[in-house]
Parts: C-alpha cells; sequence; structure tokens
C-alpha cells in the first residue's frame, strides 16, 4: 500500500535557510556576471589604452593639440581679442585681474556659468537646451584635423598623420554651424532672434562658395585634399606668396562666415540687439560665445595650414612653434581687419562675397590649372617641397 | 527696391527696452526685409520738463533745461535764459555775451564728437565710436575747469554768465581744440574715406529740402539739403556775439540729387559745423575783453520777480532749432507756462515719411544721422 507520506513541517521549516541561500548565491552570480562583464569592458578598453598609439592618440585628442589645448588657446583668444580691440579703440581693455587683466576671461566665464538660465516662454525648451552645445561641438570637432605639428596632430603621426578628405569634412562641419544659428534664433521664439538667425544663414550662404573655391588652389598645388598634405608640400615655398589674392579672399570669406565685426550683421547689437543670441543666457550664451572664438581660431589655422606652409618654417624651432607664430601673426591681421570696417548690410554682404570674391577665387583656380599645365616642370616640384 | 514680392507683414517694435533704443520705441512694420511703416511714439522718456518749470523760479529754470540735452549743455540751458532775459529786460555785459558765445560753440563741437561715435557705434564701428569719446574728455576738461561739472554745467544765468575764464581753463579749451584740429582729418578719412562708410551711407534715408522743410526739420539735418537755415545769421541774438563777427553758414549739396540730402551729406554737415565753430571760438577770443562785468549787477534782483509777459527765446542749437516760450504773470516767482520746443521731435517724427522702403537694417542708421536725443521729444 502506497504509503501518502505526511507533510513535515519541522522539514520544511529546516529547508528554508537552504532555500533563502540558493536565491542569494543566484542573485551574487548575477551581481558578479554583472561585475565580471563591466570588468571585461574596463579591460578591453584598457587594453586598447595601454597600447601606444592608442595612448598617444588619447593623449593628443585629450591633452595636448585636443581639448584642454582648445580650451586654453580659446580662453587666450579671447583676452587677445579683447586687449587688442582695446588698444586700437585707445582704451586699456581688461587690466585688474591677473597680470595684464589675463585672468579676466576666468572671471567671466565664472559669472557667465553662474548666471541664472532664462528660456522664454516662447522657445522650445528642448531644443534651446541642447542647440548651443551642439554648435559648439559642430565648430570643436574640425579641430581634429589642424596639422599643428609633424608629429603632435591629434588624428595620428607619422604612420597615419590624416584622413585623405580632412579639408572637405572640415568645410561640411563648418557648414552646419549656421544651420544651428538658425535654428538657435528661431526655436528662441523672439523676432529679433529670428531675424538673426536667417541673417547668419545669410552670412553663410555669401560666404561658404568662395571660401571653399579659395582652398581649391592651395590643394590643386599640393595635390591632395588633406591638409596635413597640403602643409607638408610647402616646405619650399609657402603658398601665400603664389597665391596671395586667394588668401585675401579666403580671409574675407572667412570672417564673414563667422559673422565677426564687418559681417556681423548676425548679431548686430545695434540694429536686432543680439542677434541669434538675444535670447540666450548663463551658460547657452557662453556657449555660443565660445564657439565663435573657437571658429575665428580655426579660420586663423586653417589659414595657417593652407597659405603660411603651417609648422614649417624657422627649422631651429619645433613644428609646433612654428605654427603658434604664424597663427598669433594672422589671428593678429583678424582682430585689425574686425576693428577697421564698419557693418555691412547683408546684401551688401552678398554682393561683396558674389561679385567680387567668386570671380576672383574662381580666377585663381584656374591661374593654377593653366600653371600647373604649362609650367608644371618647375612649378610641380616647387609646390609639393621641391622633390 | 519694391517689396511686392512679398506680402506678409510683420511688426517689430524697436524700442523701448532695446539697446538703441534709449527710451523711445518705434513699430516698425517689416514686409521681409523692408520697412514699409514706421510708427514712431513718443512718451516712453517723460519727465514732466514742462510742468516742472512751472514750480522753479527764473533762476532756476535753466536748470532743467540742460538736464533735458546735456550733451549740448551750454545751448539748451540757453533759450529760456534768453526769453527771461526778454521779459525782464536785462542788459548783458559785452564780456557776458562773448564768453556765452565761445561756450555754446564748444558745446556744439563737443556734442557733434558725442554724435559721431554714436552714429559709428550704430554702424557697427567701435574704434570710431571710441576714438571721438577720447577728444571729447578734453572739452569735458574744460568745461569741468571754468564750471566744475562736466555736464551740467549751469553756466548761463539771467544776465549774463556765473564763472569767469581762468588761464587754466583758456589752456586746456585751446588744448582741446588743437586736438580736435589733428584729429579732425583722421576722422574725415575713417568716415568719408572708408568704402564700408560710403556704402552704409550713401543714397539711403534720403530726403529734400522742401520735404524737411515742411517736416519741421532745421538746423545741420536741414543745412545739409543745402539750405543755408541757421538762427544764429538769420534771427541774431542781440545778448549774443555772433553779429560781431565774420563767418559763414556751412551748407552741404549732393551733387547727384541737388537739393536732397542722405546720411553721408548729414556727416559732412557735421564736420563743416565743427569747422566753423571752431573758427568762431578763434575769432571770439582775442576778442574777450580783460576786465569788466560778467553779469548785470541787477540781474538777480530783477529775475527774481519779472512782469506780466510773454516771450519767446530761442538759438540755434546742435540739433537745430531749440525755443522756450515763456508766459508770466505779475510778480509771480514762477513762470505761468513755459513751453519748450525741442529739434529732435521733428526729426523724430520725419522717420515716418524717411524709413518706408528702406531697409530694416538701415533703420537706427537713419534713425542716427539726425542726431536724435531723447530728451527733446519727451519733455
Amino acid at each position: 500500500m502506497h504509503k501518502v507520506q505526511q507533510f513535515d513541517f519541522f522539514q520544511w521549516l529546516a529547508g528554508i535557510p537552504d532555500w533563502i541561500l540558493g536565491i542569494i548565491l543566484w542573485f551574487w552570480g548575477l551581481i558578479k556576471w554583472v561585475l565580471l562583464w563591466i570588468w571585461g569592458v574596463f579591460e578591453w578598453i584598457w587594453g586598447l589604452i595601454v597600447i601606444p598609439e592608442n595612448f598617444m592618440f588619447l593623449i593628443r585628442s585629450l591633452l595636448y593639440p585636443g581639448l584642454v589645448f582648445i580650451l586654453f588657446t580659446l580662453i587666450f583668444a579671447v583676452w587677445f581679442t579683447r586687449k587688442l580691440w582695446a588698444r586700437i579703440h585707445d582704451r586699456r581693455g581688461p587690466t585688474h585681474l591677473g597680470k595684464y587683466g589675463g585672468l579676466q576671461l576666468f572671471a567671466d566665464a565664472i559669472k557667465l556659468l553662474a548666471k541664472e538660465t532664462i528660456i522664454p516662454v516662447n522657445a522650445r525648451r528642448w531644443m534651446y537646451r541642447i542647440l548651443p552645445s551642439v554648435l559648439l561641438i559642430a565648430v570643436l570637432l574640425p579641430f581634429m584635423f589642424i596639422p599643428w605639428d609633424p608629429y603632435w596632430n591629434i588624428v595620428g603621426a607619422p604612420g597615419f598623420p590624416d584622413l585623405s578628405v580632412s579639408l572637405v569634412l572640415i568645410f561640411a562641419f563648418l557648414t552646419a554651424v549656421p544651420v544651428f544659428s538658425l535654428l538657435i534664433g528661431w526655436t528662441s521664439g523672439s523676432k529679433y532672434a529670428l531675424i538673426g538667425g536667417f541673417r547668419a544663414a545669410n552670412n553663410q550662404f555669401a560666404s561658404e562658395i568662395p571660401m571653399v573655391i579659395s582652398s581649391v588652389g592651395p590643394a590643386m598645388l599640393a595635390g591632395s585634399l588633406s591638409l596635413f598634405a597640403i602643409t607638408q608640400a610647402q616646405s619650399a615655398i609657402w603658398y601665400v606668396f603664389l597665391l596671395p589674392v586667394n588668401f585675401v579672399t579666403f580671409l574675407i570669406a572667412a570672417i564673414a562666415s563667422v559673422g565677426t565685426f564687418p559681417f556681423d550683421a548676425p548679431v548686430a547689437d545695434s540694429e536686432i540687439i543680439f542677434g541669434w543670441r538675444t535670447e540666450l543666457s548663463g551658460v547657452y550664451f557662453t556657449m555660443t560665445y565660445f564657439a565663435e572664438f573657437a571658429e575665428q581660431i580655426l579660420y586663423s589655422a586653417l589659414m595657417v595650414a593652407l597659405f603660411f606652409g603651417g609648422f614649417h618654417g624657422l627649422p631651429f624651432l619645433p613644428g609646433f612653434a612654428n605654427f603658434i607664430i604664424k597663427f598669433l601673426v594672422v589671428f593678429f591681421m583678424f582682430i585689425v581687419v574686425t576693428s577697421s570696417f564698419y557693418r555691412l548690410r547683408q546684401d551688401q554682404i552678398v554682393r561683396l562675397c558674389w561679385k567680387y570674391l567668386l570671380p576672383l577665387s574662381i580666377l585663381n583656380v584656374i591661374l593654377v590649372m593653366l600653371g600647373l599645365a604649362y609650367f608644371s616642370d618647375w612649378l610641380v616640384p616647387l609646390v609639393t617641397g621641391g622633390a | 527696391m519694391s517689396p511686392d514680392i512679398l506680402d506678409e507683414t510683420s511688426e517689430v517694435w524697436f524700442g523701448p527696452q532695446h539697446v538703441s533704443a534709449h527710451g523711445w520705441a518705434t513699430k516698425l512694420t517689416i514686409v521681409g526685409d523692408y520697412v514699409v511703416e514706421c510708427d514712431p511714439n513718443a512718451g516712453y522718456f517723460h519727465r514732466s520738463a514742462e510742468k516742472c518749470l512751472e514750480f522753479r523760479t527764473f533762476r532756476q529754470g535753466s536748470l532743467i533745461l540742460e538736464r533735458i540735452c546735456m550733451v549740448e549743455a551750454f545751448i539748451s540751458e540757453y533759450p529760456y535764459i534768453a526769453a527771461v532775459e526778454k521779459i525782464a529786460g536785462l542788459e548783458v555785459p559785452e564780456k557776458a555775451k562773448i564768453m556765452r558765445t565761445i561756450m555754446m560753440e564748444a558745446s556744439r563741437i563737443h556734442s557733434i564728437q558725442f554724435w559721431l561715435g554714436q552714429l559709428s557705434g550704430e554702424l557697427g564701428l567701435f574704434t570710431m565710436m571710441l576714438w571721438p569719446w577720447v577728444d571729447r574728455e578734453y572739452f569735458l576738461d574744460a568745461f569741468e575747469e571754468l564750471t566744475g561739472s562736466r555736464h551740467t554745467v549751469s553756466y548761463n544765468t539771467p544776465g549774463g554768465v556765473r564763472y569767469d575764464f581762468t588761464p587754466e581753463f583758456l589752456d586746456k579749451l585751446d588744448k582741446a581744440i588743437v586736438r580736435l584740429e589733428d584729429r579732425i582729418p583722421i576722422f574725415e578719412d575713417m568716415l568719408q574715406g572708408s568704402p564700408t562708410f560710403r556704402l552704409r551711407t550713401k543714397g539711403v534715408g534720403q530726403y529734400s529740402a522742401k520735404n524737411g522743410i515742411k517736416w519741421g526739420l532745421s538746423g545741420p539735418n536741414i543745412k545739409a539739403c543745402g539750405v543755408p537755415m541757421d538762427l544764429r545769421k538769420d534771427d541774431p541774438d542781440p545778448n549774443l556775439a555772433y553779429g560781431m563777427i565774420d563767418w559763414e553758414v556751412p551748407i552741404t549739396e549732393n551733387k547727384e540729387h541737388p537739393g536732397e540730402c542722405d546720411i553721408y551729406d548729414r556727416v559732412v554737415q557735421r564736420f563743416k559745423e565743427i569747422a566753423v565753430s571752431v573758427d568762431i571760438i578763434r575769432k571770439l577770443l582775442p576778442l574777450v575783453p580783460e576786465d569788466g562785468p560778467i553779469v548785470d549787477p541787477k540781474a538777480r534782483a530783477k529775475a527774481n520777480r519779472l512782469p506780466a509777459g510773454e516771450a519767446y527765446g530761442r538759438v540755434e542749437g546742435t540739433r537745430g532749432v531749440t525755443a522756450v516760450w515763456l508766459k508770466t504773470t505779475e510778480k509771480a516767482q514762477t513762470p505761468y507756462r513755459a513751453k519748450i520746443r525741442g529739434p529732435c521731435f521733428n526729426s523724430y517724427y520725419s522717420l515716418k515719411h524717411i524709413m518706408p522702403g528702406l531697409r530694416f537694417a538701415d533703420f537706427v542708421v537713419t534713425f542716427g544721422s539726425l542726431d536724435p536725443y531723447v530728451g527733446w521729444w519727451d519733455r
């Protein structure tokens, strides 16, 4: 006879600890698995980092020609601009904080970041919050391709110095900037900001084509679209001596594209308060302010790389010192130009860019083509570094 | 120029919180980038100056006037004093007449320098905004030496002036004028010589002399059209010294459009005004007598209580005809009514006719070229 097993309460009671232990062990296994997975990810990243090329890439992209360096250049550029503008204006500029007002920008940045952020009622809140950062990122990304030094540039050297189309990529990133300006103006819900946004788009519309065509000349001479290769090809002669007109058209178009003083219709403070930045405050304003200066730095560095031979120069100086000296000279030129002309109207900006800069830059491209076609036997060795 | 490709209009309020609208608001109706309608609105800066004058004695009244337009304080306080002098029948000493005139011309130069900076700031060149303002400091130093105050000078008083010229003041005035004459060619180069300036100003904000007179414009704004309309010449005040010397009324002729003026002509006209003012000061300075009273000795007693009457005191200000109409009752200590005629009210409301058809970016420049000062239209 089958004996029905009696339910033994005490046995059941004694089984509870085992059961709890089982659950805990199961959880422990889960946690261990997750921790091990995370650890594995860390190990994988670390394994990537400790490879010397990768480690150096990290150092380069974060420290020296990368983020930290760019930020300090930015801060220096703002101070340099303010001080030089002040001297041109017969003023003193920042004097109180630090030697020659050198710490003024840190104080300004702290003040701006600590300010209350006021978002207008009519603004699209999400777009309003996110666009200034996207703008700053879009301006900072092209710094990846600037050849600061034969070795110390971000993408990598000497084995894989640059992408083969970095010049095109830089312009691709920079074309996005006024789109963000327009969107910021549009989403802040103010008429002045909207007018400013459209003026920013108008500026880019006017200046983009002459600027890109002006950069075709150096690319054709060097026979490459890589910024690093263009710089490297200028070891015998800087292209500014061969293409001075191209340099001038590039400079004017670059200033128009940044939208600073003679072409500051997008942020004309006497007309439309602060253009597309009218409604920005606090940290958002700081980002757009930095983005403008970063754009100026970027264009100055581009001009050095395209026309002034980049890291070539005095042979006893390291490459980056040559680059920085020339960068300061070009940036100084930028500042002098921005403080000597009256603001142009938007239609006049378009007329200037399309009626004068565009034919001049196209003419230069044609000249370069003819030169390469008919004088190639002595021109090509000269422009590619005397090879 | 016609904006008929677009038909959707939008209204933009230019002011009163706009950075370059310091206390005024203009409603602009724009189509695309073109202004089709401009609606100036006075009243955002109203400080009841005329009512205040009814509570001030005749000797205090001019202090209200000079606060209306501080950049030309020596001129803006004068019409009230001229009216008081007419009613009281005060005789102004010869020395005070010449000193008044010199200071008014210095004030005119200072005001035009201020305006040059303002216009350049509105045109987006801060270099040219600050350069005239540096030179302006030299005149302010001279004013401070003479009166103890940079802007609210309180120099003229019924029957004469308050302070005598000192050698230190004359030194500072001379320094200011020498500096000005050094710098004027540079400024002309920066303004008229600049291609971007010509691009922004030639053919913009144009009006004819006929319209200008119809709208009540006066001073440099109408002289720029080639109309030699100047109160200093047309109605020489017996208490000022403009009749004592020879000088020419400056006018500007627009070669392309005779009888019209654009922003460029108005700037040229202001430079000519500076040259004429310097000329007048140079010619009057040797005429200042060494000794003699600077104020009518009976002025204090006479100006305390005026007889019943009414008078219209007017003067050619930096911005045009500046005038005060004064009505007094018998033996009253304060005016029964004072009415101020500011030159800028007319220039502000003339924008209603000038602006349509121009671009939105031209608005602030056109407005600035008329040399506006808010105090003059919101009394």
